[in-house]
């Protein structure tokens, strides 16, 4: 009888975007063990390019970044013509206020955590913002 | 991680030296270097090192990061392949005929010309190479009139350029029938274009981190600007950034080499993923 | 023949304005004229305080960009007072358009940057860690090292650890160290400095 291989579930792809290296790694790590499928962006010039060559179910952005900072990625993101443009997007910032969190929900973040984030937390919401159950 | 330090000499280099290099350059340019080419850096290291006679990693990584001597282009400079030869990286020049020129094209005016800009275009190669392309790919390419210029801030390699003689090895690419066609092989074995071609394209003086040199070449519907960013440093790679975008028409395209990205330069265009490259647009004006 | 050449750029230099009128040409209600007004106050002596008074009203992002890149031009003698205020703004663009101006200003910063890593706000602390990134090598790294040995916010110390796994030495490893100790129960820091020490433990010296 020929062997059949599985078939592969589909992963859930996140696009991490933040300028620290170190960063970035904490929340691979975090979501790849969670079997998310991840890669990263620098800031968010470097983010519009990537959404662009790949689909995304999620993004997690940081606010401050050379070049591009997070709300004005998100903004230039939500005013997109296509199906890019609803992607849901998790915010991550030090700022930690009320008007901060009122900021990112006027930029088009879907939900805001503040730094530092415990992998549980980054999970537990990445999750929630992409139909996983947790 | 297994440590393994390199000997060159005295001076050892340990893999998080080569760490911190990758990452510093990956800052810098955007270029991501995989673990598999491992071997490959650390030669370009090593060679560096001799270079510069740096006596540590240490000192050589301050020598970077303050661009003394312009290390950053000099290293970046011996990870790339820097010959130019005719139809380098063609897959963007595909994307010129099959998608930028479909979107320019049609909104020209009777009698408007299409004006591509080749900026540095050093010896030529890639200017003539554009030129050559539009004549062998784009099916439209009688019903428009084409501006080719090409510039570089090197008054020798212009003239180079102008007098269009190259050897064999910067034809390679080019299949023989199409090298039948436009050059005239000497005596002496190199290869002339023909002079109605060399003719038809301008070649001028021009430094792009120079705003007032810039001025003066203006309304381009497309710029190849390739593999020369990524030698600036900050202050100048976004000078030229601008310069670049002050030269494009509102809704113009620019083109970097196939290693290079906006990301670590400028926010200024829009990034546009098309099949055979990604290119990047001055938007179009807002109403 | 499609291909064409014609006669040569027209080389006639643009009508000189003065730098009043250029900083004039800033208020303009067309986004076009502030551009090139922004651009050429870059090599006008003065420009900086025009150029930075812009930046509390413009809204077009390549005017911010361009003045931006026009007080880099400038120098830090005359832009970096200018730009030190915008570490404290609301506005994300400005505060990170200031800092990757002030990092083409070593010498500028030389003379602040104890100053901004000892501020009472921990958010431009953080700021002024990210501004030695770029600092010539010396002195940077042991400012760094003397404010984990001092710091209170979790997110400053991460800000420290990670420019110091860039530009740090095996000097930083005990100070990383003693941090860690303090936060051992933050989420995120005690990850990043393991993988700052793990960097630096293997660097040669």
């Amino acid at each position: 009888m020929r062997d059949i291989a599985p078939r592969e579930r589909a992963q859930t792809r996140v696009l991490v975007v933040d300028d620290s290296t170190i960063v970035r790694r904490y929340m691979r790590e975090a979501l790849e063990r969670a079997e998310f499928a991840v890669e990263e962006a620098f800031n968010g010039v470097e983010a519009l390019e990537k959404i662009l060559a790949h689909p995304f179910d999620l993004l997690v952005v940081d606010i401050n970044m050379p070049k591009m900072d997070g709300y004005t990625f998100l903004r230039a993101l939500r005013r997109r013509a296509d199906a890019h443009a609803a992607i849901p997007a998790l915010m991550t910032s030090t700022e930690a206020g009320p008007q901060d969190i009122d900021a990112a929900e006027a930029a088009g973040a879907n939900y805001y955590l503040v730094k530092p984030v415990s992998q549980d937390d980054l999970v537990l919401h990445a999750k929630a913002l992409t139909g996983r159950s947790p | 991680m297994n440590r393994r330090d390199l000997e060159h000499g005295s001076v050892v280099v340990t893999d998080d030296d080569v760490r911190r290099l990758c990452e510093f350059l990956y800052r810098q340019t955007g270029m991501m270097f995989a673990q598999d080419k491992r071997y490959y850096i650390d030669r370009r290291l090593a060679e560096r090192m001799a270079a510069t006679a740096s006596p540590s990693f240490s000192s050589y990584f301050a020598a970077l990061r303050a661009n003394a001597e312009n290390e950053i282009e000099h290293l970046i400079n011996s990870f790339t392949v820097n010959e130019t030869y005719f139809y380098r990286e063609d897959h963007q020049f595909r994307c010129l005929t099959q998608t930028l020129l479909e979107v320019i094209a049609p909104k020209k005016q009777p009698g408007e010309p299409i004006r591509i800009w080749s900026v540095p275009c050093s010896t030529g190669e890639e200017p003539y190479s554009i030129a050559l392309w539009l004549l062998e790919n784009w099916e439209s390419v009688d019903k428009y009139e084409i501006e080719i210029i090409g510039s570089d801030i090197d008054t020798s390699v212009l003239r180079t350029a102008e007098a269009g003689i190259y050897g064999e090895r910067a034809l390679h690419r080019l299949p023989k029938d199409l090298i039948a066609r436009y050059f005239e092989k000497r005596d002496d074995g190199f290869y002339h274009i023909l002079p109605e071609i060399s003719r038809s394209l301008q070649f001028t003086r021009a430094n792009i981190v120079d705003p007032a040199q810039t001025a003066l070449h203006r309304n381009f519907d497309v710029i190849f600007c390739r593999n020369i960013l990524m030698y600036f440093d900050e202050a100048s790679r976004r000078l030229a950034a601008e310069n670049l975008f002050d030269s494009l028409v509102p809704g113009g395209f620019i083109c970097l080499g196939h290693t290079e990205s906006m990301s670590r330069i400028s926010a200024l265009f829009d990034a546009c993923q098309f099949a055979d490259a990604m290119v990047y647009r001055r938007p179009l004006e807002s109403s | 023949m499609p291909l064409l050449r014609r006669g040569k750029p027209d080389e006639t230099p643009p009508p000189v304005e003065t730098t009043a009128a250029l900083a004039g040409e800033l208020r303009h209600p067309d986004p076009e004229r502030r551009w090139s007004a922004a651009r050429r106050l870059g090599d006008r002596p003065g420009a900086a305080e025009h150029l930075a008074a812009a930046l509390t009203r413009e809204t077009e992002p390549r005017v911010v960009e361009a003045i931006f890149t026009s007080l880099a031009r400038r120098g830090g003698e005359e832009s970096a007072p200018h730009l030190f205020p915008l570490l404290r703004s609301d506005d994300a663009a400005l505060r990170n358009g200031a800092i990757e101006a002030l990092q083409t200003m070593p010498a500028a910063l030389a003379g602040h940057i104890e100053e901004l890593l000892h501020d009472l706000d921990s958010d431009v602390r953080i700021f002024a860690v990210e501004l030695t990134r770029k600092m010539p090598a010396a002195p940077a790294p042991v400012a760094l090292c003397r404010l984990l040995d001092r710091e209170t916010h979790p997110n400053v110390c991460a800000a420290a650890d990670d420019v110091l796994a860039e530009i740090g030495s095996r000097d930083a490893i005990p100070h990383l160290q003693r941090c860690r100790d303090r936060f051992a129960t933050q989420p995120f820091l005690p990850f990043a400095i393991a993988t700052a020490i793990e960097t630096l433990s293997r660097a040669a010296h």
